[in-house]
């Protein structure tokens, strides 16, 4: 589903973020990208949603190969890609409805009764089905996780992309919404950067882990070990 | 509508400064546009009157005046030609002093002049026509408008080119402005367009919102410059009505099509309306376009 062959990312000024990288992950696998600041794990997130063009090598999503000179379709890509980020990324003008329903409204092919019923369904899976008509400035730092959540999963997303989701949460709030990514990961491919050792400790699953860029250890079951 | 509402709400001065601008632009291009029009129907009027008027000395032979009328008729260069014998231009004279008993008494048919008005084919023909006359037996005096046209042609035809210049000018500063305050707009709503991008939404998606508030703004400007020009227009019409006393209708002919101009008339007004609005709707959606391509 998610292939890396041997990616290389550099920077105009010189320093490589990655370095002859390569990796497969499957469909319904649940996978960690571990690692100390700056070892490139934002970099996979970001050449996944082709936010930044490998330097060399080759990426392939459910078998396009988005380094392709040719590639032409970004927005199909994006469509099946649901990102949750460390800073949120809502919308403060939208209610939480409308922070999710964005999601499925970009995609331009679903009536509203069908959005109205999705997002539902979403925000019921992370626990805010009662404030969807909130907004976000109404919310505490982790109901705004769980709406970026909800706004990730509803869909036909398959593949959910997590830049350290749990990164600005309190150790309460990351674990409940680490409970939501055990309840979705039956249905999605998960790909979910971060550095909190006890998350990865308890969640065993399989481990890539990164340091100066290069892939280090890729552990099946396995633990965040340095 | 609630979107456009509410965009005007959280950048009240970026929208008034847009309005403004845009405001600026087409009320002068309603003003250049009539201006324009009212110049190119003076001058249509002024073709239909007689170009060319030959007076003949009152003795002169019917003969020989129609003689000169048939070479002139057969020469090509003549639209038109109306003889106006003695009797004629006496019925004329008392026309136009019946208000003055003493003016009529003092003069009889025999004395006034009999005259043939010409109308040319093309204004190039005139000054040939006014020669040929001159050196015919029995002419007095040979009065043409070749002036008064020639004044009128050069004063319509820099007039249509400043307007097209301005409206160039125009053009370009309302662009440049929009593009810098569509910036701003876009700008408070950066990390909107980032995450509608992320999201897998189309440029066209992204851009729809903003393009649909320039488009409204465009529309809602042109409707309030037509009421200020309208306004403007019914309050000089009085001025107007004396300045082209005795004109009783202005026209202009545009890509085959006549528009009445003078008096005023609401078809005409329809259609400056829309020129008008095409070219603003046109300024501001191609402005917010060019600003948008910097997000996308």
């Amino acid at each position: 589903m998610i292939v890396f062959e041997k990616v290389t990312k550099k920077f105009p000024l010189g320093n490589v973020a990655l370095e002859d990288v390569s990796f497969s992950i499957e469909e319904g696998e649940f996978v960690f990208l571990v690692g100390p600041s700056g070892a490139g794990k934002t970099t996979i997130l970001k050449l996944i949603l082709k936010e930044l063009i490998p330097t060399s090598g080759s990426i392939f999503i459910d078998d396009m190969d988005i380094t392709d000179k040719s590639f032409s379709k970004i927005l199909t890509l994006r469509r099946n890609l649901g990102v949750v980020f460390q800073d949120f990324k809502i919308l403060y003008d939208k209610n939480v409805f409308e922070n999710v329903a964005l999601s499925l409204q970009v995609v331009e092919k679903y009536s509203f009764l069908e959005i109205k019923e999705k997002v539902r369904r979403a925000l019921s899976i992370v626990g805010l089905a009662d404030k969807e008509k909130n907004f976000p400035i109404q919310l505490s730092a982790g109901e705004l996780q769980r709406v970026a959540i909800a706004r990730a999963i509803v869909g036909e997303r398959k593949i959910i992309l997590a830049d350290e989701p749990t990164g600005n949460l309190d150790p309460k709030t990351a674990w409940e919404i680490m409970k939501i990514f055990k309840k979705i990961e039956k249905e999605k491919t998960i790909l979910f950067a971060t550095h909190n050792v006890d998350i990865v400790n308890s969640f065993q699953r399989r481990v890539l882990v990164l340091k100066n860029g290069k892939i280090i250890k890729d552990l099946r079951k396995g633990k965040y070990e340095f | 509508m609630r979107d456009f509402l509410i965009s005007i709400k959280r950048a009240p001065f970026q929208s008034a400064a847009s309005f403004l601008i845009l405001f600026f632009s087409l009320f002068l291009t309603f003003f250049l546009l009539f201006s324009l029009a009212f110049f190119e129907g003076i001058l249509a009027y002024l073709e239909t009157r007689p170009q060319i008027i030959a007076y003949f000395q009152p003795k002169t032979n019917e003969n020989e005046i129609f003689k000169i009328r048939d070479e002139l008729v057969s020469s090509g260069k003549v639209l038109s030609i109306k003889y106006t014998n003695q009797k004629e231009a006496f019925e004329n004279y008392k026309k136009m002093n019946q208000d003055n008993p003493l003016l009529l008494e003092m003069v009889s048919p025999d004395i006034l002049p009999p005259s043939l008005e010409i109308y040319a084919k093309k204004p190039i023909f005139l000054p040939q026509i006014a020669e040929y006359l001159k050196k015919q037996p029995g002419i007095d005096e040979v009065q043409f408008q070749k002036d008064i046209l020639d004044r009128l042609l050069t004063l319509t035809s820099i007039l249509r080119k400043v307007s097209f210049s301005f409206f160039g000018y125009l053009f370009l500063m309302t662009t440049v402005v929009l593009i810098a305050l569509s910036h701003f707009k876009l700008a408070l709503k950066k990390k909107e367009i980032e995450l509608l991008s992320l999201l897998g939404a189309s440029s066209f998606y992204i851009r729809k919102p903003f393009l649909k508030e320039s488009f409204l703004m465009a529309f809602l400007t042109s409707v309030f410059s037509f009421g200020v020009t309208f306004l403007f227009l019914f309050y000089f019409q009085p001025f107007l009505d004396s300045y082209l006393q005795g004109i009783t209708s202005l026209s202009v002919n545009v890509l085959g099509l006549s528009f009445n101009v003078w008096p005023i008339n609401w078809f005409f007004l329809l259609v400056i309306f829309f020129l008008t609005s095409f070219f603003g709707i046109v300024i501001s959606l191609f402005s917010t376009f060019l600003a948008t391509n910097k997000y996308l």
